[in-house]
């Protein structure tokens, strides 16, 4: 199945969770997610099936004013 | 013995001046800039990009030991201002956001509407929200009104340096609310804009650009400081009102080379023997 992270189609497994897309995308920490625009808990990252299209966003600390 | 603190959200702070982590030449510059500066709270924001440059740049966060304000800048609707502010609050572990939805793209003016409607549902959703908006007196009451507890008015548009465009309304909104905490957000260009806007009785500064892209940020951060301490200092000490007309600060009485009409009768006389 396909979901999109951060903007760009991505391909994964059926029956994928959350925890098992963050464990192929690798994101530097720290980082927080959302997931079709809400935020999903760093807790419940293994609890989180994904569905084919969902809209992942992974976000890091910026610089900003 | 020393003022009260600055209180906002319940927590008092040390310093006067937020400072902004953007822009700056390098990280160490940042680290020195932030030493010198001594700020209360840092300015960051969320982006998808991280890096290796993302991993020093939380590590400097947290060595910093300051406290962190999340933005939610570049967002242009109430909503973007929302999600970006959930993501914030997860990301920083922090219920603190500097609130900003953008109006317009060129000028960067913040959206009143949108910033009110956001302001409303972050409150609902237990934010602390410091909201980045004009000096439009009704906006900021509307704001008050969300449950806000503190306003950043703007001096002038994000990134100009312009000082206070609007020095009137500015000092109006101060008058009309001499009890909230008010910080001026952008546009601060000058230590002397900075020391002007505490001089009139506004609670601190926020400043990015002014010092980053200073061509010594370090000594600018220091200059800044001063500036700020000194605007306050100034504020509580009583300014007096101008006046129109020149008064002489200097006793006109017992001035030489005068007609001695003036001259008070038990001054002492210069008479020939």
């Amino acid at each position: 199945m396909f979901v999109t992270v951060n903007g760009q189609k991505t391909s994964l497994p059926e029956l994928s969770t959350l925890a098992g897309l963050l464990r192929q995308v690798a994101p530097a920490f720290p980082f927080a997610v959302a997931r079709n625009e809400e935020v999903v808990p760093r807790e419940s990252y293994e609890q989180c099936r994904l569905q084919p299209g969902d809209a992942i966003e992974i976000v890091h600390p910026a610089a900003g004013g | 013995m020393g003022e009260k603190p600055l209180t906002l959200y319940g927590q008092a702070l040390a310093s006067r001046m937020l400072l902004g982590t953007a822009r700056y030449d390098s990280p160490s510059v940042l680290v020195d800039a932030i030493a010198a500066a001594d700020p209360a709270m840092l300015t960051v924001s969320v982006r998808r990009q991280a890096g290796v440059a993302g991993r020093t740049f939380w590590n400097l966060l947290r060595e910093s030991g300051r406290t962190i304000l999340p933005n939610t800048a570049g967002c242009l609707s109430a909503q973007e201002a929302v999600k970006t502010a959930c993501l914030a609050r997860e990301l920083f572990d922090t219920k603190r956001i500097k609130l900003e939805v953008i109006g317009d793209e060129v000028n960067l003016q913040p959206d009143p509407f949108g910033l009110v409607d956001a302001a409303i549902e972050l409150v609902r959703l237990g934010f602390q929200v410091f909201p980045y908006c004009t000096e439009d007196w009704v906006v900021c009451r509307r704001l008050l009104d969300a449950g806000c507890e503190v306003l950043m008015p703007w001096a002038a548009p994000i990134g100009t340096g312009q000082g206070p465009r609007n020095p009137r309304a500015l000092r109006e909104l101060r008058d009309h609310l001499p009890t909230v905490p008010m910080i001026v957000d952008a546009g601060i260009g000058l230590p002397s804009h900075a020391c002007q806007v505490m001089e009139w009785g506004f609670d601190g500064v926020l400043l990015n650009t002014a010092v980053s892209r200073a061509l010594d940020p370090v000594k600018m951060a220091s200059a800044f400081a001063d500036a700020i301490r000194s605007g306050r200092a100034g504020f509580k000490a009583g300014p007096m009102i101008s006046q129109d007309i020149a008064t002489s600060s200097t006793p006109e009485i017992g001035r030489p080379f005068t007609l001695d009409s003036t001259a008070p009768a038990e001054a002492p006389m210069l008479t020939s023997p």
